[in-house]
């Protein structure tokens, strides 16, 4: 079945493309990895999910509703029962571990015990569980992603999406949580839609990458052998003398 | 060979010279004057006595004026945060129709001095107002007495007050970062992320505007002594002007003195790193909230409250004064006194931006090892009542061979900047925050010197904030009336003093004509340099 459908998106800002005519499907249960230089339209494709912005023309469906179609969103974000993880966590300073997991519960109207559970369930889930009181900035790096993946799962979304959430750890701790964010997936059924810059990164994570270019638009799309097998293509052929190709640095 | 291993820092002695003369320049203008007033205030004949605030206190008129004061600054601090908040989120992060222009709307009543809108109520409540007409005696009598004591009070200083508030709010809200309100929209509704997410998260910024208001109308003047409500600074005024009784004067200015010392050390120990991390969001995220089906019913809200304290305030005022010749009589009796102001006002406004530019320098790259001295002297200074600054003066420059000084209008100036230097600095400093250290340092390592980079690099790079200082400087230091009224040389009155010694026994036409000539004095040159720069900055884009 599938759960989120882009049909022929386009998004502009100020005259420049940062989507183009972007169709897509994604399944459920899927892992489906966008990845592509800076400003290659990775976040804009997010955002458009999430309901932050509406698509300039174009439509997009979430478990086969139309949430946004043609300057307009139908959906607001809140409505649209998908987990965000930002680049760089948005966790609300001013709120401990376990204000920021019970805020999304609490505007659901899920009950004081029922919420409880479900926020000691998903802190044990993530190795938190002694963290609740602490702020934010109290926490590591890596115990910071742990609560920003807690709050977008609390809610248990049927979609996650995950804006190169792992860039600005060091090379051990992100292999460390791509791992439990895969067994997190695992356990929880989630469908993923993961944005990064980082092959390695895409292919530890994907069951499918979607190769942007430079302006918004799809590349290549495939399994994680078939687009391992189209960008070294690529990169050897870029190499050789007489060749015309386009660059990228994904 | 390293001979400049061991070779004095010539440019870092240059800086330091500069800024250290600035700061003992702030200290010679600032902070000796409030000394030599505590200092006189403590000594009669030669001899150390506390006299003055006995007598004040032991009369209970003390008790009197602070619950008065207190009352003032209290109920104003209320009613303007319970707005000016709302107001702030409605006109920053909602698609409410002309958010811009009503942004500069309320900003009106902050930029003239608050006794005109005090004026323009009088004309329209007053007991021979125009709203007089059609109303019973007895109903114009209630209104008019209702005008005349804490209620009037509090309506003139909320609509003075209510942009520090709101502007602040819409400011804040620029800091934060949109990330964390997008993370709240994904489960939940805007109302929820308001409350929960943005306003906890901008609360400082909004205590802040509080504080502020709470210190402002603690200090003020005009108003209370227009609508008879007896606070201390009129109680200051009133023992110095009209009773020279120097020490009673002092006695009611030390408790606005030690409450404004208070709040702001209380500001300083819960606020301060708050409100100082207040950085631009990052751009491109921002999105507005569509109020949908309530935006035409805000919309009238809105429109309502601006009429009610902008509107109607600068209508009145242009219906009492509508013929010609009452302008050209106003002209006449005071168009020396509106030069002056101007002229002082330019004068003051030039060493503001650049007292405050290189005192925010300091502040900012902690150039000296007591910039936070600094910071706290110039904010201290700002937010003392008038009345205090200028008794601080008279005590100090009141002598024989420093009437060079106090004889003329050098005086007002010294005022002007020991009050505003605050604004500048600040709006220095928050430029300064935008333009990476790497740009000197850059200059630096190619070997400019420091008053170069300054010149060269710092300054054209801060322009926007240098313009910005210097338009609020002229604002302020036109509208100012607290230190000028217990300065001012004889013969060298400023408008607002005019206006206000008018105010006893001159004709309402008459006044109502000064008072629109003030407010044009305030916003002409501001619409002048505001499109200006508007055009350059067109230009630029281009």
């Amino acid at each position: 079945m599938k759960v989120i459908a882009f049909r022929e998106v386009s998004k502009y800002y100020g005259g420049r493309v940062a989507v183009g005519d972007f169709s897509l499907e994604i399944e459920e249960g899927e892992r489906l990895v966008i990845l592509g230089p800076s400003g290659c339209g990775k976040t804009t494709l997010l955002r458009l999910v999430a309901g932050f912005i509406p698509p300039d023309s174009g439509s997009i469906m979430i478990g086969g509703e139309i949430v946004a179609a043609d300057g307009r969103i139908i959906k607001p974000p809140e409505e649209r029962g998908v987990g965000m993880v930002f680049q760089d966590l948005a966790l609300w300073p001013h709120l401990t571990v376990k204000e920021n997991l019970a805020f999304g519960l609490k505007a659901k109207g899920v009950p004081k015990r029922e919420r409880e559970e479900r926020i000691r369930e998903i802190v044990d889930l993530v190795q938190m569980g002694e963290y609740v009181q602490a702020k934010p900035a109290e926490l590591s790096g890596g115990q910071q992603q742990r609560v920003a993946l807690a709050r977008a799962l609390v809610l248990q979304p049927k979609v996650l999406l995950m804006d190169e959430p792992l860039s600005s750890l060091d090379l051990e701790l992100s292999v460390r949580l791509r791992g439990e964010v895969l067994k997190l997936q695992k356990d929880l059924g989630f469908t993923l839609l993961y944005v990064t810059h980082d092959r390695e990164e895409a292919f530890d994570i994907g069951t499918r990458v979607v190769v942007m270019t430079g302006n918004g638009r799809i590349e290549r799309i495939g399994s994680i052998e078939e687009v391992r097998a189209y960008l070294v293509a690529r990169t050897t052929a870029s190499k050789l003398p007489g060749q015309n190709l386009d660059e990228q640095s994904a | 060979m390293f001979v400049t291993a061991w070779a004095p820092d010539k440019h870092l002695m240059t800086r330091r010279f500069v800024l250290t003369s600035v700061a003992i320049l702030l200290v010679v203008i600032g902070l000796l004057p409030i000394l030599a007033m505590l200092a006189r205030s403590v000594v009669v004949d030669g001899h150390l006595s506390l006299a003055s605030c006995r007598g004040l206190f032991a009369s209970g008129r003390a008790w009197v004026l602070m619950k008065h004061s207190l009352a003032l600054s209290a109920l104003t601090t209320l009613l303007t945060t319970a707005i000016g908040l709302p107001l702030g989120v409605l006109l920053a992060k909602t698609d409410v129709p002309f958010r811009r222009l009503f942004a500069m709307l309320f900003t009106i009543p902050l930029l003239v001095p608050p006794y005109i809108t005090a004026v323009s109520w009088f004309d329209l409540l007053g007991r021979n107002g125009l709203l007089a007409r059609y109303l019973s005696p007895s109903l114009a009598g209630t209104l008019s007495t209702w005008l005349f004591g804490l209620p009037g009070c509090v309506l003139v200083l909320f609509s003075t007050f209510l942009p520090i508030v709101m502007l602040l709010t819409m400011i804040s809200l620029k800091t934060v970062n949109p990330r964390l309100e997008q993370a709240g929209r994904l489960v939940a509704g805007w109302f929820a992320v308001l409350k929960g997410i943005t306003i906890p998260l901008i609360f400082p910024g909004v205590l802040l505007a509080a504080m502020l208001v709470f210190l402002l109308t603690l200090g003020e003047f005009g108003v209370p002594a227009f609508l008879r409500y007896d606070v201390f600074p009129v109680e200051s005024f009133t023992q110095f002007s009209a009773f020279y009784n120097f020490g009673a004067a002092t006695a009611a200015a030390l408790p606005l003195a030690v409450i404004t010392f208070l709040i702001l050390a209380a500001e300083r120990f819960f606020l301060r790193k708050k409100t100082d991390q207040l950085q631009p969001a990052p751009d491109g995220e921002w999105s507005l909230i569509e109020l949908g089906s309530l935006r035409g019913a805000l919309f009238a809200l809105v429109s309502l409250l601006c009429l009610t304290i902008v509107i109607v305030p600068v209508l009145v005022l242009l219906l009492q004064s509508a013929a010609l010749s009452t302008y050209v009589e106003a002209l006449n009796r005071a168009g020396d006194s509106l030069l002056r102001s101007v002229v002082y006002a330019f004068i003051g406004a030039t060493l503001l931006t650049l007292v405050g530019f290189l005192s925010g320098y300091a502040i900012h790259i902690r150039a000296l090892s007591f910039w936070r001295s600094i910071d706290a002297l110039t904010i201290f200074l700002f937010a003392l009542p008038s009345t205090v600054t200028g008794i601080g003066l008279i005590s100090l420059w009141n002598r024989p061979w420093t009437g060079f000084i106090y004889a003329t209008p050098a005086i007002i100036i010294l005022g002007y900047l020991a009050k505003y230097t605050a604004l500048t600095s600040r709006i220095t400093i928050s430029m300064l925050t935008r333009i990476p250290p790497s740009m000197e340092e850059a200059a630096q390592i190619v070997g400019a010197g420091w008053v170069r980079r300054m010149g060269m690099i710092v300054a054209p790079l801060a322009k926007h904030g240098l313009i910005a200082g210097w338009l609020v400087g002229y604002i302020f230091c036109l509208r100012d009336m607290g230190i000028t009224m217990m300065v001012y040389p004889a013969g060298r009155e400023t408008l607002p003093v005019r206006i206000f010694t008018l105010m006893a026994n001159g004709p309402p036409q008459l006044i109502a004509a000064l008072c629109v000539v003030m407010i044009a004095a305030t916003l002409l040159p501001l619409g002048i340099l505001w499109a200006t720069f508007e055009t350059a900055m067109r230009g630029s884009d281009r």
